[in-house]
C-alpha cells in the first residue's frame, strides 16, 4: 500500500502553472525527502494532499483512498510554511485545542507527550507570540505530532532549528516511522534530509524528475579519490593524461578523480610524475551534489 | 502493509469542533470586552441622553435650534410597539437602543473567524477535517451564544442604566410577556445575523476589512427588519416567526456558507 498516490496532477494559479501533470509515489512506511527549487511545485503539491486548496486536475489517493475521505484525513499531521497557532494564546493552549480538534480522549497527557518529545516542556505557558522562531518551529512540529498521524507533512520543518534542534528532529522522524508513520518532508537542507530519508522526490517546474530510494541514490553517487598537493593545477593536468574525470571541489582546495582506481595507484602515479600528496581520503558525492548535478544536467542554474 | 483508520463521525466531529470553538471563546478576551461593551453601552446611552434630554443644540451654519430629546421610558431602549414607526427613524433613541448590537455581533463573528485564517491555524484544522459542515455548525452556534449573551447583558445593563439616569419603568401598551416574547425574538434573531456574519467571513478569509465591510453591508439589508418583526408588544407569533424564519434563514445561508468554504481555497 502507497501512503500516498498522486497521478497528473496538475494546478494553474491564472496564466501560472504551478503543477504541470505530477505523478508520485510515496509508500508507507517511508521517509520521503521532497525536494526542488523554490517555486518548483512543493508545497503546492504538500497544499493539494492537506485539501487546502483545489486541484486543476488529476489524481491524489492517501492510503488508496482518495485524498478528501474523512477517516483519512483526521490522520494527517501538517507543518506547512509557520505552525497555525494563535498568536496570543499559551502554547499549551494552542496545543490543547488541536488535541481538542482530533478528539483525542486524554488530551493533557498527550500535549505532555509531544511538548516533551520536542523539549518544550519549560515553554508551555508562554505566549506563543513571545516564542522564538527555533520554539515556534518545534511547536509546529509538536501540534502535527498529536494524535499519533499515519502520514505527516512537513514543509521545511528544519528551518530555524539550531544544531541540537536538528538532531532532536532527526531522532522524531526516524523514531516515528518504527510505528507506521509516513513523512512527507521538504527541505533545501538535503544535507540533514539525506541522513534520515529513505525515498526521494525531485520536482522541477511541477513534474517530477527523479523518484528513487535511498539505496538507489547511494548507487547513483559515484566514489571518488580526494587528496592535496602543493599545485593542484599542474597535477590536474598530469592526471588528464590517465584519468578521464579530474575536477576541483568547490573551495579548490582538493583535486577529485572519479576512478575505481585504488588510491595507491594514484599515489603511484603522482610520485613518478614528481608530485608528493598531501592528503588523501576516498568518498562519495552526497545527495546535495546529486541533486546540483542533476539540475545543471536538466538545464538548470 | 494494513492501516487501520478510526472511524470520524459526524457527532464526533461536530462535538470536537463545538469544544475547540467553546475553549477559544472561554479564553479569548475579545469575548468578554463584548460582553463589556454589551453591558456597558446601555447605560452610557441611558445615563447621557437623560442628562443632555431637553438641552439646545444649534446648528451653526443655519443658527437653527433643535431641542434634544432623550428617552421618555427604559423600555424605549429596548423596543417600540408594532406600528410605532419612531422604530424606523434616524432620530438618536431609535438608532442608539439593542439593535445596533446586532452589528457589534458582527464584529465579534468577523475577528472570531478570521483569527482562524491569519493564524494559519486553518491549515492545521482543515487538514484533519475533509468535511466542513461541522466547522459552519459550530461558528453558527458560537457566533448565536456570543450574541445571545450580548442581548441579555444589554437587557440587563438597562435596567441598571435606567436606575441610575432615574427613568420610568412604565409599561405602555405592552405587558411583562410581551417584553419577554420581544427579548426571545431578539435573540432568536441573532442567528440569522450571525449565519450572515459568517458568509461574510468565510468569503473574506483572512481579510477582516473585507469581512467587516460585507457584514455591516449585508447586516444593513436585515437592520430595518429587526423592529418590525420584534417590537416591544411582540407575542408568541412573532416567538415563532423568528425561531423558524431565524432557523431556516440561518440553514440556508450556513450551506451557502458550507460551499463558499468547500469550493475556495483554504489558504
Amino acid at each position: 500500500m502507497n501512503a500516498i498516490e498522486i497521478t497528473n496532477l496538475t494546478k494553474n494559479y491564472g496564466e501560472k502553472q504551478a503543477l504541470a501533470g505530477l505523478n508520485m509515489t510515496v509508500p508507507c512506511g517511508a521517509i520521503y525527502g521532497f525536494i526542488g527549487e523554490n517555486g518548483s511545485g512543493k508545497s503546492t503539491t504538500e497544499k493539494i494532499i492537506c485539501g487546502l486548496i483545489h486541484p486543476t486536475s488529476g489524481q491524489v489517493k492517501l492510503f488508496d483512498k482518495d485524498y478528501n475521505d474523512i477517516d483519512i484525513r483526521a490522520s494527517v499531521g501538517v507543518l506547512i510554511e509557520a505552525p497555525g497557532c494563535f498568536p496570543n494564546l499559551s502554547v499549551w493552549n494552542n496545543l490543547i485545542i488541536q488535541a481538542t480538534n482530533l478528539s483525542i480522549e486524554n488530551k493533557e497527557d498527550a500535549v505532555r507527550n509531544v511538548l516533551k518529545l520536542v523539549r518544550m516542556e519549560g515553554a508551555a505557558s508562554n505566549k506563543f507570540k513571545n516564542c522564538s522562531l527555533g520554539m515556534k518551529q518545534r511547536i509546529g512540529i509538536a501540534m502535527a505530532l498529536l494524535g499519533n498521524p499515519k502520514l505527516l507533512i512537513l514543509d521545511e520543518p528544519i528551518n530555524g532549528l539550531d544544531a541540537d534542534g536538528m538532531r532532536i528532529m532527526r531522532e522524531i522522524l526516524t523514531d516515528i516511522t518504527k510505528n507506521n508513520c509516513t513523512v512527507l518532508i521538504s527541505s533545501h537542507i538535503l544535507g540533514e534530509l539525506e541522513k534520515i530519508a529513505t525515498h526521494y522526490g525531485i520536482i522541477r517546474n511541477g513534474k517530477m524528475i527523479v523518484e528513487m530510494t535511498a539505496e538507489e541514490l547511494d548507487k547513483s553517487c559515484p566514489t571518488f579519490i580526494a587528496f592535496k598537493t602543493k599545485d593542484n593545477k599542474l597535477t590536474k593536468e598530469i592526471l588528464l593524461k590517465k584519468y578521464s574525470k579530474v575536477l576541483e571541489d568547490e573551495q579548490k582546495e582538493y583535486l577529485r578523480v572519479y576512478d575505481t582506481s585504488t588510491p595507491e595507484d594514484i599515489v603511484l602515479y603522482l610520485y613518478k610524475n614528481n608530485i608528493i600528496v598531501s592528503e588523501l581520503l576516498t568518498d562519495k558525492i552526497g545527495l546535495e551534489e546529486y541533486y546540483i548535478n542533476l539540475m545543471q544536467n536538466k538545464g538548470g542554474k | 502493509m494494513s492501516i487501520k483508520f478510526e472511524k470520524n463521525t459526524f457527532q464526533k466531529r461536530l462535538k470536537s469542533m463545538l469544544t475547540v470553538d467553546l475553549k477559544r471563546m472561554t479564553v479569548s478576551p475579545l469575548f468578554y470586552i463584548m460582553l463589556g461593551i454589551s453591558f456597558v453601552i446601555p447605560i452610557l446611552i441611558l445615563v447621557m441622553t437623560s442628562m443632555m434630554d431637553g438641552s439646545v443644540s444649534i446648528n451653526p451654519q443655519t443658527g437653527e435650534e433643535t431641542i434634544i430629546e432623550g428617552f421618555k421610558n427604559v423600555w424605549q431602549i429596548i423596543g417600540t410597539a408594532g406600528g410605532d414607526m419612531t422604530g424606523m427613524s434616524m432620530d438618536m433613541t431609535s438608532m442608539c437602543n439593542i439593535n445596533m448590537m446586532y452589528f457589534i455581533i458582527a464584529v465579534f463573528v468577523c475577528i472570531f473567524v478570521s483569527d482562524d485564517f491569519r493564524s494559519g491555524y486553518c491549515k492545521n484544522l482543515f487538514t484533519v477535517r475533509a468535511n466542513k459542515t461541522d466547522y459552519i455548525i459550530s461558528k453558527s452556534v458560537i457566533g448565536t451564544i456570543t450574541g445571545a449573551s450580548m442581548i441579555i447583558l444589554f437587557f440587563i445593563g438597562a435596567i441598571i442604566g435606567g436606575k441610575i439616569a432615574g427613568l420610568p419603568f412604565t409599561m405602555e401598551n405592552f405587558t411583562t410577556m410581551n417584553l419577554i416574547c420581544c427579548m426571545i425574538s431578539k435573540i432568536f434573531l441573532v442567528s440569522i445575523f450571525s449565519s450572515i456574519f459568517l458568509l461574510a467571513s468565510v468569503v473574506a478569509k483572512e481579510k477582516l476589512w473585507l469581512s467587516l465591510i460585507l457584514s455591516f453591508g449585508i447586516g444593513m439589508l436585515f437592520f430595518t427588519m429587526i423592529p418590525i418583526i420584534t417590537p416591544i408588544n411582540s407575542t408568541i407569533i412573532n416567538v415563532i416567526l423568528c425561531v423558524i424564519g431565524g432557523t431556516l434563514f440561518a440553514t440556508g445561508i450556513g450551506v451557502g456558507s458550507y460551499y463558499i468554504l468547500k469550493k475556495t481555497n483554504i489558504i
